[in-house]
């Protein structure tokens, strides 16, 4: 799926589109930088609730397209900044992380 | 042989939202340098993990990265105050990170586990009051998949 289409699905709000060419194929979910660095597979949606600019590091090291913040987090101008930068979808939505790796899941994102 | 390609970077303690700052511009200089794109990428987490380490453990260091037509070879260099047991520092989850800097996320235990994993050889010296040597290299030869 592609990152545009996917921010459209979810009904995110947008703070960075990225590229929306992108080919979004995995999801993964967590707050440990290291953990999502060691774990998460390739070309996966992120989702996260941690809010600062080392997020955009670890994504650009595991060439990661989209970054999704849950709970109703809004990313701090450096993160933004960052994303757009490095061309890294940055999306926030008021929904919890659950629910978000649940519809990420629906739409045929599995681990 | 020729003398190595050396870049150098010093890391300044605490300074965590710095970070990715030494793996990006490993990542440009390896880029130029016409290695492999795998071992790029092997190479920039593990400078990450090791720059990461140096702010939040060790006080701050040097972070040196040696590129030969038979290696990458990165060094993290610090006078924090040294690992005590290595062994246990290596296992994954293993972290004394302080509460502050977990709540940004870092502390899963798992940078060392994760320089491991992508590199070739890892050697870590340390003494305790003394300060931390880590060396990590990725082997050219093989042309480098995961390794
Ligand atoms: N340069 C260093 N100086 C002193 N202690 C270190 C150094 N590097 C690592 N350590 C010790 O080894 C432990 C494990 O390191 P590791 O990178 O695996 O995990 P972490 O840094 O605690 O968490 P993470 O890397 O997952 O964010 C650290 O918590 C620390 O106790
Ligand atoms: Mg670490």
């Amino acid at each position: 799926m592609k990152v545009a289409a996917l921010l459209q699905s979810l009904a995110l709000d947008v703070h960075c589109s990225g590229n929306a060419e992108a080919e979004v194929c995995h999801g993964t979910v967590g707050d440990l930088l290291s953990f999502v660095m060691g774990r998460c597979p390739e070309q996966a949606a992120w989702v996260t609730i941690q809010n600062h600019v080392n997020v955009a590091a670890v994504a650009v090291l595991r060439e990661i397209p989209l970054i999704i913040l849950s709970d109703g987090r809004q990313p701090v101008p450096e993160l933004t900044r960052r994303c757009g930068d490095e061309k890294i979808a940055l999306a926030s939505s008021p929904m919890s992380a659950y629910e978000i790796c649940g519809r990420l899941y629906a739409l045929g994102l599995k681990g | 042989m020729g003398a190595p390609y050396v870049v150098e970077f010093e890391i300044a303690k605490d300074d965590f939202l710095a970070a990715g700052e030494g793996s990006g511009s490993v990542k440009d200089t390896l880029k130029m340098l016409g290695i492999p794109s795998a071992v790029i990428r092997r190479a920039a987490i593990i400078t990450y993990e090791a720059e990461m380490n140096l702010v939040i453990h060790g006080g701050g260091g040097v972070l040196k990265i040696l590129i030969s037509p038979e290696k990458v070879e990165i060094v993290a260099r610090d006078d924090g105050p040294g690992i005590p047991d290595v062994e246990l520092a290596m296992r994954e989850g293993f972290s004394t990170a302080p509460d502050r800097i977990r709540e940004m996320g870092f502390g899963a235990g798992m940078g060392l586990p994760n320089i491991k994993r992508n590199a070739d050889s890892l050697e870590i010296e340390s003494a305790v009051g003394v300060g931390t040597t880590l060396t990590a290299s990725i082997d050219l030869s093989g042309e480098g998949g995961p390794a």
